[in-house]
């Protein structure tokens, strides 16, 4: 881990949807420092926020959703904190891309099927300044694209994204992302619309060039196999909440959530060959309608009556390793 | 482009069985009418038998209908066929009467895209306000209201109480370049002549367009939506590009489809108005197929159906490539 100079710290942040049905408290007070230079991981089952509070990150969560409380402290440099929550949209135009990118799921969607995929990284440098004419940028697209291992990168920045296979538009799109050279990359589950294998490849891509650049990651994924590879330290969200953070080793090592332990049973061990994947009975809560006290009692093998009546406290087992969770609150270790 | 070669191909020789299967059609309902049409064209009751006979000769009568057909088109095809009403040469007639309905079409179609898409815009962008809400009721409103009651209210408006608008006549200026007068009439800077042939068709097209403008607007303001609603819209915007930019990516890709009925609509404005062209006495091709049926007419009649067939046809085929310009995945 490098150091310990922040480049985002997030506090108490919630995100809320104002749907006609209710209110969806898609994510609900969450606090997580990353570091620069690190990778952070945000896991967790489907629906429990992850793509909500990535994208509050750079506020672009879509509508009816709002940020309705907490900060978001960007360090572009180190010691020049932004607050994010505060910025015009002027502001948030220059953050956005040029110091905080996005990989998103579905490069096919994230992709406009009208124009090439030269053009779209061309307008994207051009607009930030990077390059002074289209012309220059569909150069730097030749070449970026020969550094994200596009085969045909000279070919391919004339394509349109129906003429390129998924691994190679999710290639183009990591080109467009790092394009505007940002100091913070999040990719949401950059590799799940993929063929199994590309997703490697795609993944080596990232690495590579995380560390070429000294880039910040943060990843979202549900494969925890990938979290052992690429992070530094994860953070476990459940219900809008984030459950538990640790330093990568720890986590596997020790899981003490839960739902922390289930999440990692529900992976089959590569060195155990185990084929059966034991998936996490019961389901995600309706974030419309919450449980009372700990979100995650319904399905707690553990669960106290304490845990269906008040919500768990953060108890830190060690400065680096949190978890919120009634077991603990006893400064009692798992 | 040697694709764009073999579709055009491809799409002329659908052309032709079109075009036989839709003047077949008309002819054959004609046909079967039981009437005696020799006798009506040799005027009725006191027809003159020789003159009856002469014209059942000349328009294979008495053969079979495919026979009857066949004689039909390779005459109007050559340009040989008569009217045996007008007694004037059918292809003559109706492109008299094209520059009327060209130039109706044109003013209606403007106002199709001028008025209906920049709808659709707003009401998109303000979706589910007020302003929203009026669009749509105006376009639910416009789309289903019945033509020749509609033109009747805009006639006593307009007309009758404010006369803002002519009802006769046929401005055209004093020479002609390329036969439709408002375009002659802005090439020789004949600018009294250009009010006049506004005056006179602004409110027809009006009354044309009226359907097709709502219908429009609520197709672009729903396309237009749902390429707000695609997940590159987030991207462009997590890529910190400016409002232009975004727009200019939703406006094209909601283009897609509307350019598609865009093209339909003005081939369908194109085939002829028939009652809006009598409403406004307005001598286009809708109102001369009116007349040919009422005159028992057919063979101008049919030769208006296969020019409107060829016509819509071809606006398709345009329709077709400029889809493939405006979207790369269509191939064809
Ligand atoms: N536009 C929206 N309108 C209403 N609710 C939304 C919207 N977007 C997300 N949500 C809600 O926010 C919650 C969190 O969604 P989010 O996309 O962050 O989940 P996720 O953890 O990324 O899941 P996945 O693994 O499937 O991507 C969900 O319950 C979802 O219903
Ligand atoms: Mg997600």
């Amino acid at each position: 881990m490098t150091g310990r100079d922040p480049i985002i710290v997030v506090r108490d942040l919630h995100v809320y949807f104002y749907t006609h049905a209710g209110i969806v408290r898609a994510v609900d007070g969450i606090s997580f420092t990353v570091y620069r230079g690190e990778t952070f991981c945000l896991v967790g089952e489907t629906g429990c926020g992850k793509s909500v509070t990535a994208k509050a990150l750079a506020r672009i969560v879509p509508p009816p959703g709002k940020i309705v409380k907490g900060e978001i402290i960007f360090y572009p440099e180190p010691g020049k904190p932004i607050d994010v929550t505060k910025l015009g949209e002027k502001e948030l135009e220059r953050i956005r891309g040029r110091l905080i990118a996005y990989v998103f799921q579905d490069p096919s969607a994230a992709l406009d099927p009208l124009y090439t995929v030269g053009y779209q990284l061309a307008e994207t440098v051009k607009h930030h300044g990077i390059v002074k004419s289209f012309k220059e940028g569909f150069q730097l697209a030749a070449k970026l694209f020969r550094k994200v291992l596009m085969p045909d990168a000279d070919e391919r920045v004339k394509a349109y994204p129906h003429e390129l296979s998924g691994g190679m538009k999710q290639r183009s799109v990591i080109a467009i992302s790092l394009s505007t050279e940002p100091k913070l990359l999040i990719a949401d589950e950059p590799t799940t619309a993929l063929d199994v294998t590309v997703q490697a490849q795609v993944m080596d891509v990232l690495k590579r060039l995380k560390e070429e650049k000294n880039l910040t990651l943060i990843l979202i994924t549900h494969n925890m196999g990938l979290v052992a590879e690429m992070c530094d330290r994860v953070a476990v969200m459940y219900a809008g909440k984030i459950v538990e953070e640790a330093p990568v080793d720890e986590l596997f090592k020790q899981p003490l959530h839960p739902y922390t332990k289930m999440l990692l049973q529900a992976v089959p061990d590569p060195s155990r060959r185990v084929e059966r994947l034991e998936s996490i009975p019961g389901s995600v809560p309706n974030p419309l309608n919450l449980p009372p006290g700990c979100r995650f009692h319904p399905r707690c093998p553990h669960a106290l009556k304490r845990c269906r009546e008040e919500e768990p406290p953060e108890v830190y087992v060690s400065p680096s390793h949190r978890v919120v969770c009634w077991l603990y609150a006893g400064g009692r270790r798992g | 482009m040697a694709d764009l070669k073999k579709f055009l191909v491809r799409r002329l020789i659908t052309f032709i069985p079109t075009l036989i299967g839709a003047t077949f059609l008309v002819f054959l309902v004609a046909v079967v009418v039981p009437a005696d049409p020799a006798r009506l064209w040799a005027g009725g009751e006191k027809a003159d038998p020789r003159v009856v006979e002469l014209l059942r000769k000349e328009y294979h009568l008495d053969e079979p209908i495919w026979v009857q057909y066949y004689y039909f088109m390779v005459n109007l095809i050559t340009n040989r066929m008569v009217s045996p009403v007008t007694h004037e040469n059918v292809w003559s007639t109706i492109l008299e009467r094209l520059p009327v309905t060209l130039q109706l079409a044109l003013f209606s179609f403007t106002l199709v895209v001028a008025v209906g898409v920049p709808l659709g815009i707003i009401a998109a962008l303000k979706r589910d306000t007020i302003v929203d809400y009026l669009i749509r009721a105006f376009a639910a409103i416009g789309m289903s209201m019945p033509i020749f009651w509609f033109a009747y209210i805009l006639i006593f408006v307009f007309y009758t109480n404010l006369g803002w608008t002519t009802l006769a006549g046929n401005p055209t200026p004093a020479k002609t370049i390329t036969g439709l007068p408002i375009l002659d009439a802005i090439l020789l800077g004949d600018w009294r002549t250009v009010c006049q042939i506004v005056e006179r068709f602004w409110l027809p097209s009006l009354v044309l367009a009226w359907p097709s403008i709502g219908f429009v607007a609520r197709l672009v303001r729903n396309s237009f939506l749902d390429a707000m609603s695609a997940d590159f819209v987030e991207y462009i915007i997590a890529r910190g590009l400016p409002k232009t930019t975004l727009y200019k990516h939703v406006l094209r890709n909601a283009l897609v489809p509307v350019v598609t009925v865009l093209g339909l609509i003005f081939g369908g404005l194109l085939a002829g108005a028939p009652i809006t062209e009598t409403i406004f006495a307005l001598p286009g091709i809708g109102m001369l197929m009116i007349q040919s049926i009422q005159n028992y007419d057919y063979l101008t009649l049919i030769g208006g159906v296969f020019f409107i067939g060829l016509i819509y046809l071809t606006i398709n085929l345009v329709v077709d490539i400029l889809y493939a310009i405006i979207d790369p995945r269509i191939r064809y």
